[in-house]
């Protein structure tokens, strides 16, 4: 099988080259992590991320024919030849196929991807209805491997400023938990022209997320939420300057 | 009312929502426009003059007007600040496109109350 892959060591390389692979697969190669890990025993030169090899980590993103995905959960069949592979575009390239991540996290840190809740600790736990609990499905399961925001125009364009596809739907996940009582600081914090309001529904974000879920839809209720927050503080503005007449 | 929620107090939601907005309101003045052409067929000048006479219509169709020039400041200001990196380039073009769209809003003004 072929394949072209994106091949840079700041030590020695003045700039990146593509460099081309045709390697003899074997029984049990079936998904492109596979056969790079086949091609590491050829040139081990070669660097990429990975850990679990079944596409819970998200260690292992990269962008596979022009499209970032995971390379563990991405199967051979599938793939037109040469499968050309470059590291995830909008981060800088440490080496190879291994990106930088720092800004990505950064921007995941900003929005406080953890409960806030001042209430005394309970003997055992923090209930959630069923309903409520159901509010995190589509959202909790993001594993934080990139492949939306790094393929996401906005944050290529602004990446120090938009939070990008996976911080925004984390931080859409702590806002809607019932647990959580620092919705209006949360969406506060989101309300400069660039952190949130950046995104442009160019939809990237959906078609390339290795576990089908929606960053979109989760931004876009961010927006109706904070209109709804808006509105109910107008409203009860109102209803205090009338009553103090 | 959404308007309401156009004040400074939220910076990123304003901009987004007269995006959203002006949208709307041009969305609402095309299904009119359709639906107007469709009943009266105007087919010459007399029948077109007839169309946009009423003050009422001039008036829709200057907000229709309003509307889109303000969505298009908005999505041009946006594309400029993604793609036009040198400060005073990206200031000049700015101000060819805020000269350029004020003008074609006078124009349109003109043209609608000179009928």
């Amino acid at each position: 099988m072929k394949f072209s892959i994106y091949r840079y060591n700041p030590d020695e390389d003045k700039k990146p080259y593509m460099q081309d692979y045709e390697i003899e697969l074997q029984d049990g190669d079936q998904m492109l992590l596979d056969a790079l890990i086949r091609i590491k025993q050829y040139d081990d030169t070669l660097s990429l991320r990975k850990s679990c090899r079944e596409g819970v980590c998200g260690s292992d993103a990269m962008n596979i024919n022009g499209k970032n995905g995971l390379a563990c959960t991405s199967k051979l069949s599938e793939l037109e030849q040469p499968v050309v592979l470059r590291p995830m575009p909008g981060l800088p390239v440490i080496r190879d196929l291994v990106v930088d991540m720092t800004q990505f996290f950064e921007h995941y840190n900003s929005v406080k991807p953890y409960l806030i809740n001042d209430d005394p600790l309970p003997e055992t736990e923090r209930l959630q209805s069923p309903e409520d609990r159901a509010k995190l499905d589509g959202l909790y399961e993001c594993i934080m491997c990139g492949a939306c925001t790094t393929s996401c125009p906005s944050f290529w364009w602004n990446p120090d400023k938009f939070v990008g596809p996976s911080g925004l739907m984390q931080a859409y996940r702590f806002i809607v938990d019932s647990r959580d009582q620092a919705e209006a600081e949360r969406l506060e914090s989101l309300e400069d022209p660039y952190r949130l309001y950046r995104c442009h529904n160019i939809m990237n974000c959906v078609d390339v997320c290795p576990k089908k879920l929606n960053p979109n839809a989760a931004i876009a209720s961010i927006k109706d939420l904070k209109i709804e927050r808006a509105k109910e503080a107008k409203a009860t503005k109102k209803t205090v300057s009338i009553k103090a007449i | 009312m959404l308007i309401e929620l156009l004040t400074k107090k939220y910076p990123g939601m304003r901009l987004w929502l007269t995006q959203r907005i002006s949208a709307v309101v041009m969305v609402a003045y095309m299904f009119m426009m359709l639906l107007v052409l469709a009943i009266r067929q105007p087919s010459d000048y007399g029948s077109w003059l007839m169309l946009m006479t009423p003050w009422w219509w001039r008036v829709l169709t200057l907000v229709f007007f309003v509307s889109l020039f303000v969505h298009a400041w908005l999505g041009v200001r946006d594309v400029f600040k993604d793609y036009v990196f040198n400060l005073r380039l990206r200031a000049f073009l700015q101000i060819v496109v805020d000269m350029l769209l004020i003008g074609y809003l006078c124009w349109v003004s003109i043209i609608l109350w000179k009928l």
